[in-house]
């Protein structure tokens, strides 16, 4: 954990962590005997699921809930679907989790139809290693005109998207020239760390060097330092037809058109305790326990498991949660590293305000969210203007949990004007 | 499969580690040089008082805890650095009852009824303060208060000499050596001018008080005191005795600086401590009292909601409302 200074005029400076020039393979965990996949539809028990206990699943097949469910997962291996459970998140928001029994043979994943066209991708693709926002790019809301790949990670000590940048560059090219036929995105830019081991080799393309200081590869960041482009309150990238895709799905796209099949396997950034960096390559469904088996990392009674990294990232509340296609780092800390957070009231010290990069007043909107004031905070103190970094809540003296004010704002804000 | 139980909570994961407590320790760290220097030069009276208020500040909160059935929360040392200010901001030969009364007003009324810490409107120590010395004027005068006392300095408090004489008669007395190394009569944490701007320095660079607020202040005591000098120099007396007399430096690095109820944004610290000062040098020159950092300090106090919302424009926010 990174500690303030002891002399601390200036705002605290979290930098990026950097891959190391020259990356060894990162470990290979062994297919697991029980995949856990989560398909982001609830279960309905009105309804008959199509999936079903005891069904025969192919490597690359298509799962549907419902017949007439939009979304879908793909199975990683072939096997046996051993149980169907409702999964929650922590803002509540329930989905579905299904364990699959490998069968252990070796097969060939399915082919498919793959067409040049972003809907036939959409199709077939969405489960990607890397995530690849395919729904958005396909669906007709907003055209998209701008596509920024990055090559560096959003959250701090995760190295898994430079991994692939620096490893797979040429893939990197062939995903953008599949990105640039299947979508009508005239623009493509790649942000690169500015002191990545990754220099050059991305030409034609127009490269963004992003600074080495936290939050500077957010999207709103990016939009506001490199694309002139200022985020208004509320809006995401896409809504001013700028697409942000990961370097990892960029090329999991490009091996997918050569293949004609879906690709499964995702790096991870692992984290030990002692803070010691690992990367491992796992199937999209392996519990995190075979991981940390791999790296023996014991894991015990109150320890923090976080997955998507320190300040933007979750908590899980189970070492069976698994492996999914944007999951780039997952990161232990030990009960002993756990820092307090505490119920005092704010003491006006204004050291969030120094270090928010949006000049939200946070000192004041904290105060409408203990109140639950979720309107006011939205109109008069820019609650939607967060750009969710999390600095405020890493610097606050009075240890007030910020951050989790913030979102749990956003949700209620979002519930409320839902039902009017 | 053992199903052990992980801590589950929301990001962020990391923390600088700084805390209350570590912030109010490093506020009493930063006051020990003036602290020391003072037991040195008043002797034990002085330990006393420091001792006294410091502890029956937290013993204040401590009460209001209990009565009113809230989680104990003296250890985040608000009240102690509450009280320690307080002590050091009283003549070494305050009575007991005075020294106990001023910290029930400062913690009670001050702090602990807006609902504790990050609460309070008023710097707390000011609110005690302020009662004390429309209370109980009489234990202010500082000429009084040293009469038993045999210093090797001037002995005779420089504001009251200066509100009662004019400039023109006391400036010789009080050498600005003199001022800056404590050599003069007044409260017990108030004279060691240098100890004041170490400990000041020190909570700057360590990030606990905000360099603007401090610095705007001692601007705005040099830039009123320097016209009012130049206006009438017999009776107006020059900004460095103003600024190494009284409570001045206390109140540019402990007082005015206090969280809760000082600005929180870079333009309002600097108007809000350039006004502070500003009122000061009003009160010291043309009003009746002869320190009147107490007062100017709770003025803008008051004043302080109003002009912190002056603020940088939100970005992405539409429209130029902010």
């Amino acid at each position: 954990m990174i500690k303030r200074s002891f002399f601390t005029l200036t705002q605290p400076r979290l930098n990026y962590d950097l891959v190391e020039p020259d990356p060894k393979e990162p470990t290979s965990i062994p297919i697991p005997t029980d995949l856990i996949l989560l398909l982001n539809e609830p279960i309905d028990s009105t309804k008959d699921t199509l999936i079903k206990k005891g069904n025969k699943v192919e490597k690359g097949e298509k799962l549907y809930l419902y017949a007439d469910s939009t979304e879908y997962t793909i199975s990683p291996v072939a096997g046996t679907i051993s149980s169907l459970d409702v999964y929650s998140d922590n803002l509540g928001n329930r989905s579905t989790s299904l364990v699959i029994k490998s069968n252990q043979a070796q097969s060939d994943s399915i082919t498919y139809d793959l067409k040049e066209t972003i809907a036939s991708a959409d199709e077939y693709l969405r489960t990607l290693p890397g995530a690849p926002p395919l729904e958005r790019l396909a669906s007709d809301d907003n055209e998209i005109n701008t596509l920024v790949i990055t090559c560096g990670d959003t959250d701090l000590l995760s190295t898994t998207n430079q991994y692939v940048a620096l490893k797979f560059l040429n893939d990197i090219k062939k995903g953008v020239q599949v990105l640039k036929t299947i979508t009508t995105a005239t623009k493509v830019y790649v942000t690169v760390p500015e002191n990545s081991p990754l220099q050059g080799g991305l030409e034609p393309l127009q490269v963004f060097k992003t600074s080495m200081a936290y939050p500077s590869n957010l999207p709103a960041m990016v939009l506001k330092n490199h694309l002139n482009l200022v985020l208004p309150a509320g809006k995401t990238p896409e809504d001013m037809g700028v697409c942000f895709i990961a370097a990892e799905a960029v090329v999991s796209l490009a091996k997918a058109y050569q293949t004609k099949s879906a690709g499964f396997e995702k790096i991870v950034t692992i984290i030990d305790k002692q803070g010691n960096q690992h990367r491992a390559k796992a199937t999209i469904g392996t519990p995190l326990r075979n991981i940390f088996n791999a790296f023996s990392i014991q894991v015990s009674e109150q320890d923090r498991i976080i997955i998507g990294g320190p300040m933007k990232g979750f908590a899980t509340f189970t070492l069976e949660h698994p492996v999914q296609p944007d999951m780039d780092m997952v990161m232990i800390q030990d009960r002993e590293d756990i820092p307090e957070i505490s119920d005092t009231p704010c003491i006006n010290c204004g050291k969030c305000l120094q270090t928010c990069p949006v000049n939200i007043p946070v000192n004041i909107l904290v105060r409408y969210l203990e109140a639950a004031q979720y309107e006011e905070a939205a109109d008069k103190y820019d609650l939607e203007a967060c750009i969710e970094c999390g600095l405020c809540a890493y610097v606050c003296t009075a240890r007030i949990p910020i951050f989790q004010y913030i979102q749990l704002g956003k949700h209620e804000l979002f519930k409320l004007r839902a039902d009017a | 499969m053992n199903n052990i139980k992980l801590t589950v909570s929301h990001a962020p994961f990391w923390h600088d580690g700084d805390s209350l407590f570590q912030m109010n320790l490093n506020i009493m760290i930063a006051t020990l040089p003036v602290v020391i220097f003072a037991i040195i030069q008043f002797g034990a009276p002085a330990f006393g008082v420091l001792s006294l208020s410091l502890s029956s500040a937290m013993i204040w909160e401590l009460i209001m805890n209990l009565v009113s059935k809230k989680r104990i929360s003296i250890g985040d040392l608000n009240s102690a650095v509450i009280g320690l200010l307080f002590g050091m901001m009283l003549p070494a030969t305050s009575p007991w009852w005075l020294i106990v009364t001023g910290t029930f007003v400062a913690v009670v009324l001050g702090k602990m009824i807006f609902g504790g810490i990050g609460s309070n409107p008023f710097n707390p120590t000011l609110v005690g303060m302020a009662f004390l010395m429309l209370s109980w004027k009489v234990f202010f005068d500082f000429d009084a208060a040293y009469v038993n006392y045999d210093f090797d300095f001037t002995a005779l408090a420089p504001l009251a000499a200066l509100k009662l004489q004019g400039a023109a008669a006391v400036t010789d007395l009080f050498p600005l050596g003199d001022l800056i190394m404590g050599r003069q009569v007044g409260a017990i944490g108030a004279t060691f001018g240098l100890g004041l701007i170490i400990g000041g320095i020190y909570l700057i660079l360590r990030g606990y008080i905000r360099w603007e607020i401090s610095v705007s202040f001692i601007l705005g005591i040099i830039v009123t005191a320097y016209c009012f000098k130049l206006a009438n120099p017999e009776i107006y007396a020059g900004p460095m005795i103003h600024l190494f007399s009284g409570y001045t430096l206390m109140g540019a690095f402990f007082l005015a600086t206090e969280h809760s109820s000082s600005p929180a944004n870079r333009i309002p610290m600097f108007i809000y401590g350039f006004c502070a000062a500003l009122m000061i040098i009003l009160m010291r020159n043309i009003g009746v009292y002869a320190d009147g950092t107490v007062l100017a300090i709770l003025l803008l106090n008051l004043v302080n909601p109003l002009i912190d919302t002056i603020r940088p424009k939100t970005l992405g926010k539409g429209g130029n409302n902010a």
